[in-house]
């Protein structure tokens, strides 16, 4: 079989490429079995298989509080939303295999700690407020970036968007509704719903990653049409859509230097603090530690579940043949 | 290294009208385990009636792009399995038809009878011929796995989706109407 993967060193590789970016430019998805630049598949691979691993630890904060949640109507939805994270895991990994990398490799990336996955997870949950707070800005930054995504020129991928997207449209509702309740409650509700906020805020700020000028990758990503909005863009669309509504609910933002402006129509945010951003993501955030402890715990208590099912394989197949 | 299984591709059909559509995979020992994981992962939401799910080794698949090359690229362990045309077989094929966004890939059109993948190909390029094609998928029929069509397990694989009205946005209709026209006060909602 010809290799699919195009490398510059290849005699055709220029002549291919240009026919590839054609077919992007044209709005046609590429799919398994076409020819791709071997670039395109490793920065493809490196962003879903990272989407994947998200997903499976986002299940961690939310699914502790899952035995506290104040009412059966709140844990039902709780529930749901923590299996539609482990279920868009599994999408994702469908849609990083399709480029030839294997399942067990990327579960081993994850957890060796290797791999990355979205810094927000590695924030604490400390009160009921957190939920609904997640909801709201975590999903919705998340759905912001999702539905970019589901406009990608790699077919698996953006059909993954797709389906991810149209689910999580109740997370972000449902955790809107939870916090505007808390906001027209009781003070004690107000003030866990504000510190709640205040605490989530600039972590949800920072999910878009670095400003444009300081992401490397973006330049390629968005000519061969895997990103097609920028990060400063994704961000802005977020702040647009939440501050407005965050300050109608009388609560407040904790940045000071909030303020809209008149000419652009945006909501204009202060400086990120990019070093607590990359202390994160190297590993030094509030959580690190105790989201891999507890997926790697989840994977051992796990094992007996796939042993059984393993030797029931088997067994059906000795009394088949 | 934990090993995961093999693949299993799963094909969902919404509606009894509706062709079967591949909408992702799993990983699974055998085809109960795997229709099992595909309901669980692929039908939390409405529509389901029927979940098909066929390993990945057993799908042969070319591109629009491959096709022109006349590159086909096969499952190699069905080229270890076949070195010999075999006897006329059922094919089931798929395809996929559109660039337009969408959440599904291949789509089931039909099946050919034939004597190797290849072959079941030609037919069906020489069969399906109302639109072009992007990719194709061709399965030997006895390897695709069905859900039990029998009423009560598709109530009881499919009917709860239905009834979990909360995981549709609709029902917080509401929230997405001016936050200042709310009424509502504390949380007591569960006793509706």
């Amino acid at each position: 079989m010809p290799a699919k993967y195009g490398v510059p060193s290849d005699a055709d590789y220029n002549q291919r490429l240009a026919e590839f970016e054609a077919r992007i430019h044209r709005g046609e998805k590429i799919e398994p079995g076409d020819w791709m630049p071997e670039e395109y598949r490793r920065q493809l691979i490196r962003m879903i298989s990272q989407h994947a691993h998200s997903e499976v630890v986002g299940m961690l904060p939310e699914g502790a509080w899952i035995t506290r949640a104040p009412t059966l109507k709140r844990k039902m939805i709780l529930i749901a939303k923590v299996q539609d994270e482990a279920g868009h895991g599994q999408y994702l990994y469908h849609a990083a295999e399709t480029l030839g990398v294997s399942r067990e490799a990327m579960l081993e990336a994850l957890l060796s700690g290797k791999a990355k996955y979205s810094s927000i997870f590695n924030y604490p949950t400390l009160t009921w407020a957190d939920i609904g707070t997640i909801g709201w800005l975590v999903d919705g930054a998340a759905i912001k970036n999702q539905t970019m995504l589901a406009a990608c020129s790699y077919g698996p991928y953006s059909r993954a968007m797709v389906r991810i997207c149209a689910e999580e449209t109740f997370h972000h509702k449902q955790g809107k509704e939870m916090v505007l309740l808390y906001a027209k409650g009781t003070p004690k509700q107000r003030q866990m719903a504000q510190d709640a906020i205040n605490r989530w805020w600039w972590p949800a700020l920072m999910m878009m990653g670095p400003h444009d000028a300081d992401s490397p990758n973006s330049e390629v990503l968005t000519r061969w049409g895997i990103k097609t909005k920028s990060n400063d863009t994704v961000r802005q669309e977020f702040i647009n859509e939440h501050a407005p509504e965050i300050l109608e609910a009388g609560l407040t933002l904790p940045d000071p230097d909030l303020r809209y402006d008149e000419a652009t129509g945006n909501w204009m945010h202060g400086p990120i603090n990019w070093d607590e951003f990359w202390q994160v993501v190297k590993g030094n955030g509030p959580m690190n530690k105790e989201r891999l402890e507890a997926r790697r715990r989840a994977h051992d208590d796990g094992a007996w579940v796939r042993e059984a099912l393993e030797a029931y394989a088997t067994r059906q197949t000795a009394v088949a043949v | 290294m934990d090993t995961q299984w093999s693949r299993w591709e799963v094909f969902k059909q919404d509606t009894p009208n509706k062709p079967h559509q591949a909408v992702g995979s799993v990983h699974a020992a055998d085809p109960q385990h795997a229709l099992l994981t595909a309901r669980n992962v692929f039908a939390r939401r409405p529509q389901a009636v029927s979940m098909w799910v066929v390993q990945a080794d057993d799908i042969f698949s070319w591109t629009k792009e491959e096709l022109a090359e006349s590159k086909a690229h096969r499952a190699e362990s069905f080229l270890a399995l076949s070195p010999q045309p075999s006897p006329l077989s059922s094919y089931a094929v798929f395809r996929k038809t559109s660039h337009k966004r969408s959440m599904t890939f291949v789509d089931y059109v039909g099946e050919v009878k034939a004597r190797s993948p290849e072959e079941a190909l030609e037919q069906a390029l020489a069969t399906f011929t109302d639109t072009e094609a992007l990719s194709w998928w061709i399965v030997p029929t006895d390897k695709v796995y069905r859900s039990d069509p029998s009423q009560e397990t598709v109530e009881s694989w499919f009917a709860p989706a239905r009834d979990k009205t909360y995981k549709q946005q609709q029902y917080y209709a509401t929230i997405g109407s001016h936050v200042s026209k709310h009424k509502t006060g504390r949380e007591n909602d569960d006793e509706e």
